[in-house]
């Protein structure tokens, strides 16, 4: 347990130049640490850690539907992993999770695009890219159940002019998982926008400035200045944007109608996770359920710290 | 918004229009439309009446421009209510991640304690739980707190975040060193290192937080349906999901109502913005 | 007067908490608010009405209605439950009835009924029995819907086909839809939507199939697969849009937008029908047509009080009143829905004279009630996943339905089980 994920970091950090924000520190210092969690710690102590607890007790028990539970082993354990629907779940959210990552390197050429010093407008950019932020939930997928409906959306009439068949993008079973996944990218853009553009411009001007006195040009430096500093940003990004897009559910519940031919082919683990808990009653296999994808998301988060020092740069 | 381009890169040489900008522009243009049109149908639809939104072939513009949906709003939900109580959701939970994920999120970053890996990976394990799998339980804790159908009750777990502390986490990693080194020869204690050095450098990344800490809040469905279930103690973005009917839902006054709840967000966007756009100056926060 | 002391009792506790030591007696702070939960805004401002009645009736006794969105409010239900912030009173429906009856979370009735002598007898049977759980009323119907076939008079008229009648057999709607599609306007015939309410069950009880009888599914039988193949040849036919072009445009839509000429569709549509100018126009309404046996599904919404209600006296004041002829009379006034007290639905009737509602009553005769069980989510769940691909037009009814058939059994031998 030891070498648990923030060592590696710790370690990146200690190749540095200097590692005195890492050298060993009186025990003064390590009180004030404890003391700067401990209000983080408390709360998540109440809200999180004590609810994380009692599900997982629950997770081996049968609920009722109001309340009331009998203890059943690893019954529920045996039968998420019976299911095949879990499985068919697991791998429509492993696409999105692929399909969900590509929003991550769209967002960083448009931060380093409206970071163009001199560049006009600028401000209004950030503004309209800003704007999926504030546009409802619903709003969002009846504008793009239009854009694909199959038989009056204007996709279908632009593609049409292009030679391509019309097809019923969100009801074609092979294909609603893709729409679903492009809408995905849509709405998370933004968001990473934001967190990469606090990223560029916490990258020293003087560095961009001594490189272009080298000569180096723009997309040289974006490779050589921006990437290696914003990598920590980056590294933090593609966690969240994993974690985000192993959590898929909303998007899907809001375009995808229960009557759907392509539900079962759309459906995510926490959408059955959902569908399980608080339609079926059957909140215990829920848990289980959730538990186990929690599972993965760990594992996966642990692979990517520890592959964390081949690529991510701290200061 | 234009105005703050003009002055916020004011050492940029000014140069004539080269090809690299036009293409910038075209990139970024056709995005922001892409971005953009969600919002435009949305408002469109407020526009439409309600007959017209469900009907095939679906119409693009309105037949005829609608403005009573506006109206309609504040008659249909106590939207005044609801707007206070998005307020204070928001305000309560940003200001609560502010504070409690940098204090955590430097001292993973910037300190050494024993304990601290493991801490930090239990502390990230929040994240990784469905969030809807903590509802039941955390009702459960609200409920013996007695803050049921409260104000409170809608920010008090979402002042906890690990999200935001992993991120600052992040930009305190990627800070150099020297600064940190200097106040502690100057004879700094800890607290004085976080607050008057440290955390005026990651000033973009607190922007950043605060924003989309601040969209999370305004927006979030479930949590309030649950706790809150009185319609004088829900914020907007639960209020305005009661338009929803079992069989038709009232989409053009829902889309008025959601459009003039948006205007604050947009508002706090424009302020925080500033906050990106000035680098920070190294040289400055040395003295 | 019974019904004071019953009252008396019930404000007593409220009263005694509020005023400790107070001299009793005294006029003011003793009402006491029930709380009323509910989904739909279009009925809220009957139910307004509804309460200010009650309340005239009963000044110490004040109703807020609590309105929770569709989607959420069975979640929001349960939850409330468990935290005792449940609404005294509030709407049920024949999906959940079971589970939260057999959970002791309703307050039982049976009682109350016979005491204060509720004229039950004058709702529908069929929908009494729906709220009724091992021989105990746990819910008073308020309403009922039923499925009756909606077509446009105008494209009738256009495809020179005389309006369907209750002499319709199934026959007859299909030679009607072949005549009306018509591919060059996008127009079809009949949405054969796979919808279990509107369609698929009409269409099984039509055919002399049944969905549930003592516990066992009935989706393997011959005459139910041979309902469901009724709205199956008709996507195969392209007499109905595929049931992937009905998700993104769904049938009643289509039908409002006249691109399909005959749609069955709930008697609670109504009102959005009259809404749309050309159906006001030459919007028509028939009886279900004939199958091999006469058949529509009814459904219709119970009052229930919460188990965990500290205002029961005055929640069964309120659920009583609700069960007579007077509320019946404001709700069928508001237009909204069929009100289940039998000889108020005439206000209803009245309130869309273009449209022939009342082939939505008269088809109460042969209706069959809404089928369901302790858990019925879980096999209706079972459904629309099993039955997507054949009514998409891709085939294979026989061996989804048998399938399904299989499904559900297990489904309600493990509901049976725990």
């Amino acid at each position: 347990m030891s070498v648990f994920p923030a060592t590696a970091a710790a370690k990146a950090k200690g190749r540095g130049t200097t590692a005195a924000g890492s050298r060993p520190r009186p025990r003064k210092n390590q009180r004030a640490a404890y003391l700067f969690i401990a209000p983080l710690g408390i709360g998540f102590a109440v809200f999180y850690f004590w609810p994380l607890l009692q599900t997982f007790a629950f997770s081996f028990t049968e609920f009722g539907a109001f309340g009331g539970h009998t203890f059943i082993g690893g019954d529920n354990y045996a039968r998420v992993i019976k299911d095949v629907t879990v499985w068919q779940a697991l791998g429509n959210t492993l696409i999105y999770s692929a399909i969900g990552l590509t929003a991550l390197p769209i967002a960083i050429v448009v931060a380093s695009l409206l970071n163009r010093r001199g560049l006009r407008g600028v401000a209004l950019y950030r503004a309209l890219y800003f704007v999926p932020f504030v546009t409802l939930p619903v709003a969002v997928g009846l504008v793009w159940n239009w854009l694909y409906n199959g038989d009056y959306g204007l996709l279908n009439e632009v593609l049409g002019r292009l030679g391509v068949d019309r097809n019923h993008w969100v009801s074609d079973p092979s294909t609603a998982v893709y729409a679903i996944g492009a809408v995905m990218v849509w709405s998370t853009t933004g968001y990473y926008l934001i967190i990469f553009m606090a990223g560029i411009k916490g990258i020293p001007r003087d560095y961009h400035e001594a490189a272009e006195l080298d000569g180096a040009g723009a997309l040289r430096r974006f490779f050589t200045i921006t990437l290696p500093l914003l990598s920590p940003t980056l590294f933090f990004a593609s966690i969240i944007c994993m974690i985000n897009s192993l959590q898929t559910f909303d998007l899907i519940y809001i375009m995808m109608a229960e009557k759907n031919p392509a539900i079962g082919d759309t459906q995510s683990i926490v959408g059955l996770f959902y569908k399980w808990a608080f339609i079926e009653n059957a909140q215990g296999a829920a848990a289980a359920l959730a538990f186990l994808l929690m599972l993965l998301i760990a594992a996966l988060t642990f692979l990517q710290f520890r592959l964390q020092k081949r690529w991510v740069h701290y200061g | 918004m234009a105005e703050t381009s003009g002055t916020q890169a004011p050492p940029a040489p000014r140069r004539r229009v080269d090809a690299g900008s036009v293409a910038t522009h075209a990139v970024l243009s056709l995005g922001a439309l892409v971005m953009v049109f969600p919002f435009l149908w949305q408002l469109l639809t407020a526009l439409k009446t309600l007959a017209e939104t469900s009907r095939v072939p679906p119409t693009f513009l309105p037949d005829r421009w609608n403005w009573s949906s506006f109206e309609e709003v504040f008659t249909a939900l106590p939207f005044r209510e609801m707007l206070t109580n998005s307020a204070i959701n928001t305000v309560g939970r940003t200001l609560g991640q502010l504070v409690f994920c940098s204090l955590a999120a430097y001292a993973f970053a910037r300190m050494r304690f024993r304990g601290r890996d493991v801490l930090f990976a239990l502390f990230l394990s929040v994240l990784m739980v469905p969030s809807s799998l903590l509802v039941l339980p955390q009702y459960d804790i609200i409920q013996r707190l007695g803050l049921l159908n409260s104000t409170p009750a809608l920010f008090l777990p979402g002042m906890f975040s690990a999200f935001g502390t992993f991120m600052l986490r992040q930009f305190f990693l990627a800070l150099p060193k020297e600064l940190e080194e200097a106040a502690r020869i100057d004879g700094a204690g800890s607290f004085r290192i976080f607050r008057s050095v440290m955390l005026p450098l990651i000033r973009p990344a607190l922007a950043a937080l605060a924003v989309i800490t601040a969209m999370w809040s305004w927006n979030d469905l479930l949590w309030p349906l649950v706790v809150n279930t009185d319609p004088r103690e829900m914020p907007i973005s639960a209020g305005l999901t009661s338009l929803e009917g079992q069989y038709e839902t009232n989409y053009p006054v829902m889309m008025a109502g959601s459009l003039i709840a948006s205007l604050p967000m947009l508002l706090v966007y424009v302020f925080l913005q500033r906050h990106f756009v000035q680098s920070v100056a190294l040289s400055g926060s040395k003295s | 007067m019974r019904r004071r002391t019953l009252l008396g009792g019930a404000l007593a506790a409220p009263l005694l908490a509020a005023c400790s030591g107070g001299g009793g007696g005294s006029e003011g702070g003793g009402r006491t608010t029930l709380s009323y939960g509910m989904w739909d805004p279009a009925q809220a401002p009957g139910m307004e009405k509804i309460i200010a009645a009650f309340e005239k009736e009963h000044p110490r006794i004040s109703v807020r209605i609590e309105l929770t969105p569709w989607a959420s409010y069975w979640t929001t239900l349960k939850t409330s439950m468990r935290g005792g912030t449940a609404p005294d009173v509030f709407w049920m429906n024949a999906v959940n009835f079971q589970l939260y009856a057999s959970s002791g979370v309703l307050e039982p009735l049976s009682g109350h009924i016979k005491a204060d002598a509720t004229p039950v007898d004058r709702h529908p049977e069929a929908l009494v029995r729906l709220y009724a759980y091992r021989g105990t009323q746990y819910g008073l119907p308020k309403d009922f819907d039923t499925v009756g076939l909606w077509y446009n008079k105008a494209l009738f008229d256009k495809a020179g086909i005389a309006y369907p009648d209750a002499s319709w057999t199934w026959d007859d709607v299909r030679d009607a839809a072949a005549e009306l599609t018509n591919p060059r306007e996008r127009v079809h015939g009949f949405a054969a939507e796979m919808d279990r309410q509107g369609k698929i069950y009409p269409a099984v009880c039509g055919a002399g199939g049944y969905i549930l009888r003592d516990g066992r599914s009935g989706f393997g039988d011959e005459r139910s697969i041979e309902g469901l193949r009724f709205l199956t040849d008709m996507v195969d036919r392209g007499w109905s849009p595929p049931q992937s072009a009905m998700t993104e445009s769904v049938g009643r839509v289509r039908y409002w937008s006249e691109k399909v000429a005959m749609n069955y569709d709930l008697s609670a549509m109504a009102g959005q029908m009259y809404a749309v100018p050309a159906l006001k126009d030459h919007g028509g309404i028939a009886v279900l047509p004939k199958g091999r046996r006469r058949a529509t599904i009814i459904h219709g919404l119970a009052n229930v009080i919460s188990a965990k209600s500290r205002k029961k006296e005055a929640a069964w004041e309120f659920v009583h009143f609700m069960a007579g002829r007077r509320a019946a009379g404001i709700q069928a006034e508001a237009g909204v829905t069929i009100s289940s007290y039998e000889g108020t639905q005439d206000a209803w009737l009245k309130s869309m004279p273009e449209f022939d509602l009342k082939n939505f009553i008269d088809m109460q005769e042969y209706a069959v009630p809404y089928p369901s069980s302790e858990n019925t989510a879980v096999w209706e769940n079972l459904q629309y996943p099993l039955l997507g691909a054949a009514f998409s037009g891709k085939g294979g009814v026989e061996s989804a339905a048998r399938t399904l058939g299989e499904q559900m059994d297990r489904a309600l031998k493990e509901e049976s089980g725990s």
